[in-house]
């Protein structure tokens, strides 16, 4: 008797879950449409530190907003913007001008930060005796002309040359100074690593390294080399070189938005060009415009 | 009624997708086609920016990476799965069946992290290596990730072959590797062939454990066989660069042509590994 009723309630509860999962279901179009206030932000992995912790200090005062940030690279970030797949798009780089060509003249870029763009060494480069690196050498390094860090003061070990995926800022940026073009190929390149962290954690792995990163990553185990410049100074990737101009391999790092944008979506926008974003960018080693 | 219609349908369905999925892979990657033609395929050079869409570095990193895994997995996986169908008593055969269960789902990305953290390092150090990142070690990563295929599906092939067969072996009095190597496994090879097969594809088309130790560098291996070089598999590449191209540019449908390229070696692997089947049937 026992078991012939929990067999009925099953088949009902069975029946039950059915049609639960049906009114899911059909209802899942309507929960989309009901969260209309949702913020998505994608791309550059150097900027995406501070737009989450913008986003988190803004959805403090405005619950009602959700915000989404996730990396992927400044190329990615563009690409998204364009395509309607995100409504911001992070970048450490200018768009180039294919890229341009497709924001047209539905978006605008909004700088909010500069960053300097450092040649990071393993710890133990530095340590061997390598004190600073020219232009030039860095140059041949990634050309594949040096190959033993013996040759620039170093010890007797191979150097594994770091470059980055094309599309990313770091990379535009530091082709652009060091190589003299921003598409610049690196044909001295051992490995192409990703985003900040992957190419850190590679650095790290390795006592014979060399890469670009941007100078907020930079730690114990991953140091930043000073430039020896053509007029004999050397300069670090400090705040005060960045700043003074004297530091030459730095950038702006922007956000690129639709023009036409909607009431959350500017308020949000409104909120990051305001001095509210100051302790956000210096927070994560960044330098505020102002 | 209800059933059969609803069984028709899922079919329909999935044969529809697969139709429309190899459909849109051939209509997104025709624009690259038509512009730059088949010669791509076996030129060596890969640089969007240049307009340069060579797959000949890729297509050797994808090779390569399969055949050493092969070169690993199939002699471990047939050798599991004989010691666990022949030699050990039936009640162990759970337990190795969950242990290899456990293997094959333990998630893609996973294993490219083990690989970072413990494959990278000890080739780096044993092999006096810059990093570790190379091709052996994605074939090392992808031998273990086709392994539970191989093992499980040989298994079957095995446990396929009626016990006949071995009673017969045993009252001709063939000791035990000539039981093996003369009865068992002719018997179960076609079982055994369409499971390395499957595997193949899984491996060829494994993408985020590859990418993260591979390299992700588009250069022929030098000379060919220096499997400790740096390189390039399809999939890292179009997993590094599907992001970051934009729709409809020809990086995007050079990348489609890469899916494509792809898709058609796994679905060649696919049927050649059905086909043996039904000549076993028949005869």
């Amino acid at each position: 008797m026992l078991i012939l009723a929990f067999m009925v309630f099953g088949c009902r509860l069975y029946r039950m879950l059915n049609r639960i999962i049906l009114a899911c279901i059909l209802l899942l179009p309507f929960q989309f449409s009901l969260a209309e206030s949702t913020i998505s932000i994608a791309g550059s992995s150097t900027v995406l530190p501070v737009m989450s912790d913008a986003a988190q200090t803004y959805k403090n005062d405005n619950p009602s907003t959700n915000i989404t940030v996730s990396g992927g690279g400044s190329g990615t970030g563009i690409n998204a913007v364009i395509n309607g797949i995100v409504d911001i798009g992070m970048t450490s780089r200018q768009p180039t001008e294919a890229e341009w060509v497709k924001l047209s003249e539905k978006f605008e870029l909004i700088d909010i930060a500069r960053d300097a763009v450092a040649i990071a060494v393993s710890k133990a480069v530095i340590k061997s005796g390598v004190s600073s690196l020219s232009l030039e050498q860095i140059a041949d390094i990634y050309r594949g002309k040096i190959k033993n860090w013996k040759d620039v003061g170093g010890f007797d070990e191979e150097i594994l040359v770091i470059d980055k995926e094309p599309s990313r800022g770091t990379r535009h940026v530091f082709a652009e100074v060091v190589l003299g073009d921003a598409k610049a190929r690196a044909p001295g390149a051992s490995l192409i690593s990703g985003s900040n962290n992957e190419e850190r954690s590679i650095i790290t792995r390795s006592n014979q390294a060399i890469g670009m990163l941007s100078h907020a990553w930079l730690n114990d185990d991953v140091r930043g080399i000073t430039l020896k410049l053509d007029n004999g100074d050397t300069v670090s990737a400090s705040p005060e070189h960045v700043l003074d101009g004297s530091y030459p391999i730095q950038r702006s790092l922007s956000l690129i938005v639709a023009k036409n944008r909607s009431e959350a979506l500017q308020s949000f926008i409104a909120f990051l060009q305001s001095p509210a974003l100051v302790p956000s960018i210096e927070k994560n080693g960044y330098l505020p415009l102002n | 009624m209800l059933l059969r219609s609803w069984i028709t349908f899922s079919v329909i369905f999935s044969l529809a997708l697969v139709l429309i999925f190899v459909g849109f892979l051939v209509s997104a990657s025709l624009p690259f086609f038509l512009d730059y033609g088949l010669s791509p395929i076996v030129s060596s050079e890969w640089y969007p920016y240049e307009d340069l869409y060579g797959f000949l570095p890729a297509l050797v990193g994808s090779a390569w990476a399969i055949v050493i895994a092969l070169a690993i997995a199939l002699p471990c996986g047939l050798a599991a799965a004989i010691v666990s169908v022949e030699i050990l008593p039936q009640r162990y055969h759970g337990l190795i069946n969950l242990c290899i269960d456990i293997l094959a789902g333990i998630p893609s990305v996973v294993y490219g992290l083990l690989g970072i953290a413990l494959l990278l390092p000890w080739l780096k150090n044993n092999l006096d290596l810059l990093s570790g990142h190379s091709l052996l070690a994605a074939g090392l990563l992808l031998a273990v990730m086709i392994l539970p295929t191989i093992t499980r599906l040989s298994q079957d092939a095995l446990r396929d072959v009626d016990n006949s067969y071995r009673e017969a072996a045993s009252s001709l009095g063939l000791d035990w590797s000539q039981r093996l190597f003369s009865v068992l496994l002719p018997q179960a090879w076609p079982g055994i062939r369409s499971a390395s097969l499957l595997a193949t594809g899984r491996g060829l088309g494994e993408t985020i454990a590859v990418m993260l130790v591979v390299g992700s560098i588009d250069r022929i291996p030098e000379p060919w066989y220096n499997l400790l070089a740096p390189a390039q598999t399809i999939t890292s590449r179009i997993g590094r660069e599907m992001g970051e191209a934009s729709v409809g540019s020809s990086q995007w449908s050079a990348l489609m042509a890469c899916g494509l390229v792809l898709t058609l070696c796994v679905m060649l692997l696919s049927i050649l590994a059905h086909a043996p089947r039904k000549r076993l049937a028949r005869g």
